[in-house]
């Protein structure tokens, strides 16, 4: 029987525990590619103590966070609403779903240059609107704008995920024995009611589940960032991946670039642990 | 993880290979560049022209990317796994101090000096010369001959002209340049500090961009931004292209840019500018003087190559005089070479007229000289940008930027040596 699970365990230790175990050995040397006179001497825990000191990487921090704090309850509502409308749609059923799910089908990449030309500050549709009714003035462009330059990176981040919470919801919502709204309505419970008392409860589970899925691609926040912004202007739009990317790719400090990454890791697994631990264990904890 | 493995897996595949062509009687060298386009076109040329003239040696051209970064990347890689292919690298000019010092790249002989004064002087490293100059690129200012008598003498008068024929109406902005945070915008930043006559680098090396001249110029800069300037804030955004098209399209009246946008400006199908512009050097402010920044590539001969005086060979081949003409003439790009400068066969080749370009040439400096330069510019670009884009003031980011710089050179082992101006 043992040998049975020797592939699957082989699988897991070479796919993802000797990575991140080699990429944590290496965050506690001092190494610089372009440097090769310095060598590769073991540091300890310098690289984390200078990440610690380092206000891009404390403000990389921060953004992260915060944006992850931002997008991932808007992508909840939504999410939540398109699940709502996919359920109760009557006609054309499978034309409603393909038409929100579109936007997760188109890579991310794609969809970010898109956002990208609308809120261009020259040639924009978003611009012009915005311009038009007088809310931006003619000098104002969002890409070189400290906070406004997170409005494109937000909605594209929203516009390709928010369906991918509503499939995952819309799951959840099939499970609910319809007997359970039937027997409400007869009580004389109205559709806000039932909604409260009845989708929302039962359909927590599922909530928590998108929500960590959610969570934690936003903590890895990158790919959208690296094409709309490049963590611009400055670095007020600089998440903690792209500072790690840089550190490694650019700079080429692969101890750096490393603890950065591990910083990373720890954040992501930290959160997932917390919230599997709590949310995960009273959702248990009720059923049984 | 995966990426500082990459390293060992080059090394695993570059041991393969020297397994299976080892004991071969033709010589194989290759060499890694650009090699899109006309330059391709060029380039593969030339190195069959080499072989012919060298039997039983083989040249292949290995193309890497086009993106500076990205092929910096693929060399360090390399040359950390000692990889002996490629024999002849070419390199960006602010790149030969980091792989000279890194010991990546092999001294050479430095009898030939027909080279343009800057590049010569971004080719060594602790006097030694590391690399040949092959071609140089220099920041120009394009401006519009029908909007203009002539070309400013001064930054009072480009700021002056920019904003007036901005606010009149002929076009919508006085001037763009390469704003967004990436190496563009330090070349644009040492042409505006030197016409203030400021400097990144002291002669002695030790970093001094946080001097008054140098806050004077980047305020000029940030003061030139935005609604109430001649610089459209948008350029923060912005790269060559970008501020290409904008000229292009009739919408500036002054553009920074690189001698590249010359022909393109001047192709009626897709120009609106086309004979209608002309060049001439980034004009000096108080107390400074005109410059420009240098760019450009030099060719090196990596440590590892297994036939290093063949290598040599190739590489004084490329830069040799008859090279670099048919270069100019195919690619459109200044040869490195002082001496073709008198030569009229080059005014034939190159589409820009030359008198326009040559003062700019004569006055181009190199970015600082060392080892950890990109890193150096990173710092810089970012501290710039912030300032630019209002979240610092001028001297607050410069001040950052500065104490950033000396933080990296003391962590580099470099803080006695400095950078070389």
């Amino acid at each position: 029987m043992p040998l049975l699970v020797a592939p699957a365990l082989a699988f897991i230790l070479a796919g993802s525990l000797l990575p991140i175990a080699a990429t944590a050995w290496e965050a506690l040397h001092g190494h610089d590619l372009r440097l090769p006179w310095l060598g590769r001497p073991f540091i300890g825990l310098d690289n984390f103590v200078e990440a610690a000191g380092d206000s891009r990487f404390r403000a990389a921090f921060v953004h992260t966070v915060a944006f992850a704090a931002v997008t991932v309850p808007v992508e909840l509502g939504l999410g939540l609403g398109l699940a709502l409308i996919m359920q109760t749609a009557t006609r054309g059923r499978s034309a409603v779903r393909l038409a929100a799910l579109l936007p997760w089908a188109v890579p991310t990449v794609v969809a970010a240059l898109v956002v990208r030309f609308m809120f261009d500050g020259q040639t924009g549709v978003v611009t012009a609107m915005f311009r038009s009714l007088g809310l931006i003035g003619p000098a104002f462009d969002w890409l070189v704008h400290p906070l406004g330059a997170w409005v494109p990176i937000g909605v594209a981040d929203v516009w390709k995920t928010a369906p991918f919470v509503a499939i995952l919801l819309l799951a959840g919502l099939q499970t609910i024995d319809p007997a359970l709204h039937e027997a409400a309505s007869i009580d004389g419970a109205g559709p806000g009611r039932r909604f409260l008392t009845i989708t929302m409860p039962l359909l927590t589970p599922t909530l928590v589940v998108a929500a960590a899925f959610r969570a934690l691609d936003a903590l890895r926040l990158f790919d959208v960032v690296y094409v709309i912004t490049a963590g611009g202007p400055g670095t007020a739009t600089e998440p903690l991946s792209l500072y790690a990317f840089i550190a490694l790719m650019q700079r080429l400090r692969f101890g750096y670039g490393s603890a950065l990454s591990v910083t990373v890791f720890l954040l992501t697994f930290g959160f997932a642990l917390v919230w599997v631990r709590t949310l995960g264990r009273s959702l248990v904890g009720e059923r049984a | 993880m995966p990426r500082s493995l990459a390293p060992l897996v080059c090394a695993v595949a570059a041991a393969l290979s020297a397994g299976c062509g080892g004991a071969d009687s033709t010589v194989s060298l290759t060499f890694s560049g650009s090699a899109v386009g006309p330059e391709g076109e060029v380039v593969s040329r030339q190195l069959a022209r080499f072989a012919e003239q060298h039997p039983g040696v083989d040249v292949s051209l290995r193309v890497t990317p086009d993106a500076a970064d990205q092929r910096h990347q693929l060399y360090v890689q390399w040359l950390n796994a000692h990889a002996p292919e490629p024999d002849v690298l070419q390199l960006d000019v602010i790149w030969t101090a980091e792989f000279a010092g890194a010991g990546w790249i092999r001294p050479l002989e430095g009898g030939d000096t027909d080279f343009v004064a800057a590049a010569w002087q971004a080719a060594h490293w602790r006097g030694t010369l590391f690399a040949l100059p092959w071609f140089v690129d220099v920041g120009l200012l394009y401006w519009r001959t029908d909007l203009l008598e002539s070309a400013p003498g001064s930054l009072a008068r480009l700021r002056d002209d920019a904003a007036r024929l901005a606010a009149s109406g002929p076009a919508r902005f006085g001037l763009v340049w390469q704003g967004a945070r990436y190496e563009g915008l330090v070349t644009v930043f040492l042409e505006h500090l030197t016409a203030f006559g400021g400097r990144i680098v002291d002669a002695g090396g030790q970093v001094v961009v946080d001097e008054p001249a140098a806050i004077r110029a980047l305020t000029f800069m940030r003061d030139a931004l935005g609604a109430g300037g001649f610089v459209p804030a948008s350029v923060l955004a912005w790269q060559e292209e970008q501020t290409r098209f904008a000229f292009q399209n009739g919408e500036a009246v002054f553009m920074r840019n690189w001698p590249y946008a010359w022909a393109l400006l001047q192709d009626r199908a897709q120009s609106a500018v086309a004979g209608r512009f002309a060049v001439a050097p980034f004009p000096a402010g108080e107390n400074g003087r005109f410059t420009a920044a240098l760019g450009g590539a030099e060719l090196a001969v990596s440590r590892w190559s297994r036939h290093p005086d063949l290598a040599e060979a190739l590489a004084r081949f490329l830069t040799a005089p008859e090279q670099m003409l048919e270069r100019a003439r195919l690619a459109a790009q200044f040869p490195a070479r002082r001496s073709l400068y008198d030569d009229p066969a080059l005014a034939d080749a190159l589409p820009i007229p030359l008198e326009q370009v040559r003062d700019a040439l004569d006055a181009a400096v190199a970015r600082p000289v060392t080892p950890v330069y990109t890193e150096l510019s990173e710092i810089l670009q970012v501290e710039l940008h912030r300032a630019l884009s209002g979240q610092a003031t001028p001297e607050a980011a410069l001040h950052r930027a500065a104490s950033d710089m000396r933080a990296l050179l003391a962590r580099s082992g470099l803080a006695d040596e400095g950078a070389r101006p």
